[in-house]
């Protein structure tokens, strides 16, 4: 991973030197640090908390809040609850599988993740604040409250009942 | 950055307040665990902020306003739509890529289409983990109910911004 933005940064730092000159390489990469500097404490910070809700809310827990029920109830609860689940794809895929083979309906399941997607909140405090601002961030959190429902609804108009395939 | 400092130092020190009054959780493992996460992203980290600050020095600027800034409408919220959808990997790339188009002058509701996009659909995502791990069944049909959620997001935004500048 570490070694692919290595190659893409040093073929578009050749590229910009090539273009603009070795001046605009240096604003850039002063830039780039600056950033660093002021982003770096903030993941430091969110991580460890991050760390911390993982042992203080375990899969289970949120399991029980989507297993919990259908209808709106339950796209609600799974919008809660992928909303609250911290870490990437390493943790949400596999409660999903739990769900799904547990028989919780597709759309909860749909629900789940798209709320742990757009509504995720590890992501917002690790990373999102910290790039776009908190103004930012209020808008697309406030905008996308009702993405989970909107996709939880379409799928369950669009595929029978349970979905399965 | 300021509020992002507090809002993050409080939550910080909620967590470990919680930690601490609950004797099946010790800190030094959520210390350790917070350890092994953030190896990874030291090195990451800075490389990726460093191609992110290039590439954003090689798009022209008026490219960007043209195809995606707040003038550019619901044409520029569906292009962001469909550049967030290919946008590859974690936020660690992304971000610092969306940031750049940020300042680049892309409007606020095209960005809010990007990030939502990004987030539901990822391409790159569903490819990696999704199938591998629960199944194409379940991936082609969440994607397919989720395709209208990002345009919709970013028309929300729009809206949302319109109201309250005339308000």
């Amino acid at each position: 991973m570490t070694a692919l933005f290595l190659v893409i940064a040093a073929v578009s730092g050749v590229l910009l030197w090539v273009r603009h000159g070795g001046s605009e390489v240096l604003f850039a990469t002063r830039d780039a640090g600056l950033l660093l500097l002021a982003v770096l404490p903030i993941v430091v910070m969110a991580v460890l908390m991050g760390a911390y809700v993982q042992k203080l809310i375990p899969p289970a827990v949120a399991r029980r809040w989507v297993g919990a029920g259908s209808g709106l109830r339950g796209l609600a609860l799974a919008t809660v609850a992928g909303a609250l689940t911290p870490g990437g794809p390493f943790a949400a895929f596999p409660l999903v599988v739990g769900l799904y083979h547990a028989g919780a309906s597709l759309a909860v399941c749909v629900a789940y993740v798209t709320a742990w997607g757009v509504l995720g909140v590890q992501r917002v405090l690790v990373w999102e604040i910290a790039f776009f601002g908190m103004e930012f961030v209020l808008l697309r959190l406030l905008v996308s409250l009702p993405l989970p429902f909107l996709a939880g609804l379409l799928t369950r108009l669009l595929f029978d009942e349970r979905g399965r395939a | 950055m300021l509020l992002a400092y507090v809002s993050v130092s409080v939550l910080l020190a909620l967590v470990v307040y919680l930690a601490a009054g609950r004797s099946d959780v010790s800190h030094r493992e959520a210390v350790r665990g917070g350890w092994e996460q953030l190896r990874p992203l030291l090195t990451r980290l800075p490389v990726a902020l460093l191609a992110a600050s290039f590439i954003a020095a090689l798009i022209p600027e008026r490219w960007m306003i043209a195809l995606m800034g707040d003038a550019s409408g619901f044409v520029g919220i569906l292009l962001a739509s469909l550049l967030g959808a290919i946008l590859p990997g974690g936020p660690i790339v992304s971000f610092p890529l969306a940031m750049a188009l940020f300042s680049a002058g892309v409007g606020a509701p095209q960005l809010v289409a990007l990030l939502t996009a990004w987030a539901v659909l990822a391409l790159h995502r569903v490819m990696t983990f999704e199938i591998p791990m629960i199944g194409w069944g379940f991936a082609w049909r969440r994607l397919v109910a989720s395709l209208v959620l990002a345009p919709v997001a970013g028309l929300l935004a729009h809206w949302v911004l319109l109201v309250l500048h005339v308000g």
